[in-house]
């Protein structure tokens, strides 16, 4: 039995929320966006069909406040909830919580979020479901003892991890046994305050492995698929920052050995919805299972571009109860996508937070180009929440194609009024390693030891040098060059008068 | 005519400029140009250097002379004075980096930890104060080497952009 979704509730804000809203229209379902005051003119309120403020700035007080985004779909009429990442999108309580008021979440249901994101219960599912696991404990490691005879018999150096873990809390490696006792501690503090869960458990550390996954798609009627895997190797602060698909690596047959491996643990876990199996891959091209996000991924556009499905639809339809349109075989990789999360961070200061509002904000386009931008030109980036302010995709036919685009992509891409992290994916582009593909886990931290992301020619000093001159000069004597600014300006205000009058018809003048 | 004293990384450039029939007529080390400059918004504009077509954006950085420019997909540290300014700074025997008395907080956020107590020697890139702002933890690390003369915040401090966090001598 099917429900159609006709209202959608989307509990997150930024691109992810622009994201989701494209479908809902794509969809013909009406969006209702949340807001907290923050985000009272974000472009995500911008483009809902409704909008709820759901409090103040801070996270804790509005996006993650579980009774005010059920009182907004209550209030609202929405059927579903989507979660999008983050905030409360693996959190299992919400999950039931929507459940019991008779609200479709999107995403697993809650049994299987709470089980999948508890680290020590996932890993027990993954071996139950016949996936290759890292040496390491299966049991909560709290007792110092053991822990270090455990800590012997895998080998150091190895890693302590948080068992509700997630983005490199609680996680710690540890190189010779002199440290043990100290790292176990300090990562079991910090797991403590980070989740109000202490339990860590270890693993062998890989000294320099690929982070591959796999997207998955499950619908209610038992059908599961692998849609493909992505290359998210290259990390700071085990964020990813730059991911890809296919993996440079990649070969038919160690991805379908890697999706089937990903199937398992879906249908062991009695998955649905879209989800992403992460592994990591060893330099002799073992894959071991890392974890399950039961959600999705930030880096999910990589996929929608080499296999042409729009992963948002496809939640939705599961949501509804829909089957899965597609068979396996029917998933075909086409040519390669590269995507960069374009940050509002300085990288010349340890990629530092930078805030305040868009001064210009020009996006590329062209040819195999998609940006994916939850912001727009005088949006302000606000101090609360995460600073990604946007995600570049570049397809081509292959990898080196892909790359061009994304070169010429981020030359075009201008924004002023924050720092941002576009020269540094220029950067990268050109680095002879990753051109060669030749990525892993500590790709930035070894090939940038100093954190410095810049080379630079004398040819371009020497234009940056004579671009400053002009401009002080030109601020100056207040040069006003032609008038080519005011003609400008000019046709700019006519643009908006018009837009304004369209808009006062399309809304029937009720704003 | 205006000149100029450029530095970007470790190299200086001279350069002299001239306004004329709506052009600037440039010279950079000696090496003359015909640039027109065409506003955009606030802070870019388009150069065209010998009719090469240039989308540049330049901002201030940090206050003083220091610029940063956006282009081509890179961004590139600059510090740009007048020339007659820089040849008396160098004949005083000062080097062009310029020494910040305060350290300004530069971001909202909490003072989790202070690396540095007044009197302490600093080496640039010493970490001197740690911010924690959007759940992350952020050091600030010395812009130049300098001698602490008062540390203006206590960890656990609620902090807002600018306030002075400490002072260099």
């Amino acid at each position: 039995m099917t429900t159609p979704i006709r209202k959608l509730l989307i509990a997150n804000r930024g691109e992810i929320a622009v994201r989701i809203i494209r479908a809902c229209r794509d969809l013909g379902i009406r969006s209702i966006a949340v807001y907290s005051d923050a985000d009272a003119a974000a472009f995500h309120v911008r483009l809902a069909d409704e909008v709820y403020n759901i409090g103040p700035a801070p996270s804790n007080q509005s996006y993650l406040v579980q009774d005010k985004i059920i009182e907004a779909a209550k209030r609202s009429g929405a059927q579903a909830i989507h979660p999008g990442y983050g905030f409360l999108s693996e959190n299992a309580a919400f999950a039931k919580r929507c459940e019991d008021e008779g609200l479709i979440f999107i995403g697993p249901k809650s049994e299987t979020i709470a089980l999948l994101g508890d680290k020590l219960a996932a890993r027990a599912t993954a071996l139950k479901a016949g996936l290759p696991l890292i040496k390491g404990s299966d049991i909560e490691s709290t007792n110092l003892a053991a822990a270090l005879k455990i800590a012997r018999s895998i080998g150091f150096p190895v890693l302590v991890k948080a068992a509700a873990g997630g983005g490199g809390k609680g996680m710690r490696v540890v190189n010779d046994e002199e440290l043990f006792e100290e790292s176990l501690s300090s990562a079991a503090n910090e797991a403590k305050s980070a989740f109000g869960d202490s339990r860590v458990y270890l693993e062998k550390y890989l000294a320099r492995p690929r982070h591959i996954e796999m997207q998955i798609l499950c619908d209610q009627h038992g059908n599961c698929l692998y849609l493909g895997e992505r290359e998210c190797s290259i990390q700071r602060r085990h964020q990813k920052v730059i991911e890809e698909s296919p993996s440079p690596i990649m070969t038919p047959e160690f991805r379908a050995r890697m999706g089937k491996a990903a199937v398992g643990i879906a249908r062991g876990s009695g998955y649905v919805g879209a989800g992403t199996v992460e592994f990591l891959v060893d330099e002799d091209k073992s894959f071991y299972f890392l974890e399950v996000n039961t959600r999705l991924q930030v880096e999910h556009p990589v996929t929608e571009m080499v296999t042409g499905i729009d992963l948002v639809k496809e939640q939705i339809a599961i949501a509804e109860g829909k089957k899965l349109s597609l068979a396996q075989d029917d998933i075909q990789i086409r040519g390669h996508a590269i995507e960069c999360r374009i940050y509002a961070e300085d990288p010349d200061n340890g990629f530092m937070p930078s805030t305040g509002a868009l001064k210009s904000y020009v996006v590329p386009a062209g040819p195999g180009i998609r940006v994916d931008s939850g912001v727009v030109v005088g949006s302000e980036i606000p101090i609360y929440y995460d600073p990604m302010i946007a995600k570049l995709i570049a397809w081509g036919k292959d990898r080196v194609e892909a790359t061009s685009r994304m070169k010429r992509a981020l030359e075009e891409y201008h924004v002023s009024g924050v720092e941002t992290t576009i020269g540094f994916h220029r950067v990268i582009m050109d680095n002879e390693k990753f051109v060669a593909g030749g990525l892993s886990t500590r790709f930035l931290e070894e090939e940038y030891p100093d954190n410095v992301y810049r080379h630079l020619t004398d040819e371009l000093r020497e234009r940056a040098a004579l671009a400053v001159a002009i401009d002080k000069y030109a601020r100056e004597r207040k040069i006003a060059v032609g008038n080519g600014g005011m003609a400008e300006a000019a046709s700019r205000s006519n643009w908006k008068q018009t837009y304004r009058r369209v808009g006062l018809r399309q809304f029937g003048g009720s704003r | 005519m205006s000149r100029y004293h450029v530095v970007v990384d470790d190299k200086e450039f001279d350069i002299t400029l001239e306004y004329r029939s709506e052009q600037f007529v440039a010279t950079v080390n000696g090496r003359r140009y015909v640039v027109t400059q065409t506003p955009l918004t606030e802070g870019r504009s388009l150069l065209l250097i010998d009719n090469e077509s240039l989308e540049v954006d330049v901002h201030s950085h940090n206050g003083g002379g220091e610029r940063r420019v956006f282009m081509a997909g890179v961004e590139i540290l600059t510090s740009i004075e007048d020339y007659a300014v820089a040849q008396m700074r160098k004949a005083a025997g000062i080097s062009h980096v310029r020494t910040d008395d305060m350290l300004n907080a530069p971001m909202p956020g909490l003072v989790v930890d202070i690396k540095v107590k007044s009197g302490d020697k600093v080496a640039k890139g010493q970490p001197l104060i740690v911010v924690e702002a959007m759940k992350m933890e952020n050091i600030i690390k010395a812009k130049h080497a300098g001698v602490i003369k008062a540390v203006r915040v206590q960890a656990g401090t609620s902090v807002e952009k600018g306030d002075i966090l400490l002072e260099f001598e």
